[in-house]
């Protein structure tokens, strides 16, 4: 029945003459695993071509959504794997092909009447090196812009028309919308069509001249292709893909924070181009178009004159040659491979700008989880939290008095004159240190500032002294309990559970803060007290408190007068905010990140998760 | 001329008309980014003058509507300006006090430089171009690395000015964008 459909088939279309090319092609040396790299990388950029089509079904080049649209495909049923396949399937191409051709080298394949298969060859490395790289910045993520950013800048660099295929590639200025729908037409339009046709050409030259110029050797009998080749490429094919699954499943495709200029990175070429991120060094200048264009040009050109040169040389010289150059060549590429990852291997900084990268990526994955992306665009996550934020307002306008440090030092450390240490404001940890009578002189608080002697440390160290034993002991338990009343002062989200529990106690700590320990002789807490002599303990450590403090601390809540020490205000001015040192988003950050008030996918206190992405901060 | 090599030259010249129809808007379309006017000069009151440590660089992003292809962005950031104010003051009056800016941009190709307070220089993060602080090249820390800078940061226009209000002094500077990778200043167009 089938047979009888393929015979009508064949007496209409004749399909069985176009196909008997391939059924009665025969290898006259007999089958080997070195042809298997051909048909390996044929169907590689089939699955290229497949799960590129099935990422184009979600992915949305924009500025806004190319980000969130990636994030999407990971979240997806299978996404994540798909995209991790592609990503290495388009790194294996890239290494099968270099063992295509170091295969082409030695066996002398290149030779006439192969000629064309020797050049569409040769002009497929340039086209399948571009198509792997205008990927990259598809995700829109830190890495890929960077990259192409430095990219557009090094065409741009180029003599003469380098400037007009920059604007003409980025479409604008900038990276944006058009420089991602520009690199969408390359990877998925205009490169795969180029590929298609050089391979069409490719192939069928191949199929018309035979694999290899060596001819049969005496007493080998010319093998059928198929199955005696074919099955050899099976297995080839399904070890390189059967690992590719592998590391696609276990690892997926990197997937960066959102581009942000305002994050530091340090942007590296892929793997494959490091070899001209190598040989930049050598030449500065006005001369770095030489490493950039004129060196991987000339190795372009020699490799293509390569036939030529072969038929002016003997067969041993040829052997020769051939040999030299494979060593030659990966050794060459190898070794400024080499240098240029070593060179950043013992790079501390480099080494901690990825971390940050890293980090950053990790925190946008997981708020892009939490509540997906705002339609402004993915960058959005990142800007808009305190944990990312925080850290670098921080450094940027608190730390040259304040520090942020931890019990074991970690954290962001203050430049100049150390005023208080701002890490756990609010929380009882750090409220205690007011109350204890060595701990309040001490750097951490007001070891350094006009308050060192002030009434606050008088009264602290008078309520101490010449307590021992149980007195001592009273006094202590005394103060936790006032020190458990403020920092519930601070209604922190979290914390609403515990204060709930320990009700009784924070109700106790209030009573003892008037009555007991008379701290409203001059702060003032609730309805006792008067404002202007020491700062307001109402809302201790809020977020409105901490707000109001930062904007300006000169106010009666406060330190009025000659009683505030150096603090600026930051925000003093609330009519033209565009006047102040911070801007109400950023103080609202800032705030959020002293008060460790920021998402967490687990449920717990999220400043006892350390201080946030603040590696961007320290240095 | 016989029948057949007329009829050969009619249908090149129909079939070049007939390619032309697509090819010529095409090409006009593609280089459609070529004739986009992008480059604006942004002047902006960045900070107070009292604000200014002396001798620390300091940065402040530049903010204006930023059109990318078909969105506008209100308020974006356009870019990145290193502001250095050099003395305490003098008897003129502020007008005539020292404050520098450059642009963040590493004139190499473009990643954005870093201030490096332990050598008190500015950094490249990409191929480690170094600049000292007044903007010219410097020695690289790493003398293995050649300072692949082609030029010295790009220096921007920068004047204090006094508020007519307030009376306080402020910072202003014009930002603009110039050409990576020439040992000349060019500015985009």
């Amino acid at each position: 029945m089938v047979r009888r459909f393929f015979d009508w088939l064949d007496a209409r279309s004749g399909f069985r003459s176009y196909l008997a090319p391939i059924r009665h092609r025969e290898l006259p040396n007999g089958p080997g695993w070195w042809y298997t790299s051909a048909s390996c990388l044929l169907w590689l950029f089939v699955i290229q071509l497949v799960t590129g089509l099935l990422l184009m079904t979600t992915y949305s080049p924009s500025t806004t959504t190319a980000w969130a649209s990636v994030h999407f495909i990971e979240q997806s049923a299978a996404g994540s794997f798909i995209r991790g396949l592609h990503h290495f399937t388009s790194h294996a191409m890239i290494i099968l092909f270099g063992i295509h051709v170091v295969r082409v080298l030695l066996s002398g394949a290149f030779r006439p009447p192969r000629e064309l298969v020797w050049i569409t060859g040769l002009i497929l490395i340039p086209l399948i090196l571009v198509w792997a790289i205008t990927g990259n910045p598809l995700s829109a993520g830190q890495k890929g812009v960077a990259q192409i950013e430095v990219e557009g800048n090094i065409i741009g660099s180029t003599p003469l028309i380098g400037p007009v295929l920059r604007q003409i590639l980025i479409g604008g200025d900038d990276v944006g919308n058009l420089t991602l729908t520009h690199l969408y037409f390359l990877h998925v339009g205009l490169l795969p069509l180029l590929v298609i046709g050089f391979l069409l050409v490719h192939v069928t030259q191949v199929y018309r001249h035979g694999l290899s110029a060596t001819s049969a050797a005496q007493g080998v009998k010319a093998t059928p292709y198929w199955p005696h080749q074919t099955v050899r490429n099976m297995i080839v094919l399904a070890a390189v893909v059967g690992t590719l699954a592998m590391l696609a499943w276990r690892h997926g495709a990197p997937l960066d924070a959102p581009t942000d200029p305002d994050l530091m990175n340090s942007p590296r070429p892929e793997w494959y181009f490091r070899w001209i991120f190598e040989l930049r060094r050598y030449f500065t200048g006005e001369w770095e178009f030489v490493a950039t264009l004129v060196i991987p040009a000339a190795v372009l050109i020699f490799f293509l004159t390569l036939p030529a040169l072969d038929r002016l040389c003997s067969r041993p010289m040829s052997a020769i040659l051939r040999t030299t150059i494979v060593f030659a060549g990966v050794g060459g590429w190898g070794w400024l491979t080499w240098t240029s990852f070593d060179h950043d291997w013992r790079d501390a900084e480099f080494l901690a700008s990825e971390q940050d990268a890293r980090d950053l990526a990790a925190r946008a994955r997981t708020l892009a989880g939490s509540r997906s992306v705002p339609h402004e665009g993915a960058a959005a996550l990142l800007r808009d939290d305190p944990k990312t934020q925080g850290p670098l307002l921080f450094a940027r306008h608190c730390a040259s008095c304040h520090a942020h440090v931890d019990a074991s030092g970690n954290g962001i450390a203050a430049s100049e004159v150390p005023a208080p240490n701002l890490f756990g404001i609010g929380r009882a940890e750090w409220i205690a240190g007011f109350l204890d009578p060595e701990r309040i002189v001490g750097e951490h608080y007001f070891g350094k500032t006009s308050l060192v002697d002030s009434d606050m440390a008088t009264r602290v160290a008078e309520l101490f002294d010449g307590k021992d034993g149980e007195k001592l002991a009273t006094l202590r338990q005394q103060l936790a309990q006032v020190t458990r009343a403020l920092a519930a002062e601070a209604g922190r989200p979290w914390q609403s559970e515990s204060d709930r529990v320990d009700a009784d106690e924070i109700s106790g700590g209030r009573e003892l803060l008037v009555s007991k320990f008379q701290c409203t002789d001059c702060h003032r807490f609730h309805d006792d007290g008067e404002l202007g002599q020491a700062p307001d303990l109402t809302g201790y450590g809020s977020r409105e408190w901490i707000s109001a403090m930062i904007s300006d601390p000169t106010t009666k809540r406060f330190y009025p007068g000659d009683r505030n020490d150096r603090m600026p205000s930051f925000a003093k001015d609330s009519n033209h905010v565009e006047n102040n040192l911070l801007s109400p988003r950023e103080l609202r950050l800032l705030v959020d990140w002293l008060r460790g008030d920021w998402y967490e996918p687990v449920n717990r206190p999220a400043s006892d998760s350390h201080t946030g992405v603040s590696g961007l901060a320290v240095r | 001329m016989n029948r057949r090599t007329l009829l050969k030259i009619l249908c090149g010249f129909l079939a070049s008309a007939t390619a032309s129809i697509v090819a010529i808007p095409g090409i006009s379309f593609v280089l459609a980014p070529l004739r986009r006017k992008q480059s604006a000069t942004v002047t902006q009151r960045v900070a107070r003058l009292s604000d200014l440590p002396i001798g620390k660089p300091v940065q402040f992003p530049i903010v204006g509507n930023h059109r990318d292809a078909w969105t506008v962005h209100d308020r974006e950031v356009l870019g990145r300006v290193w502001v250095i104010r050099r003395d305490e003051g003098s008897a003129a009056g502020p007008e005539s006090m020292e404050v520098t800016a450059f642009s963040t941009l590493c004139p190499h190709l473009g990643c954005a430089l870093q201030h490096d307070a332990k050598g008190n220089q500015f950094v490249c993060p990409c191929h480690r171009a170094a600049f000292q602080l007044d903007g010219s090249r410097a020695a690289n820390t790493d003398p293995a690395r050649k300072n692949h800078a082609p030029r010295n940061m790009d220096s921007l226009e920068c004047h204090v000015v006094q508020d007519g209000t307030t009376g306080e002094s402020w910072v202003e500077v014009t930002f603009e964008r110039f050409e990576q990778g020439l040992t000349q200043k060019v500015r985009k167009a």
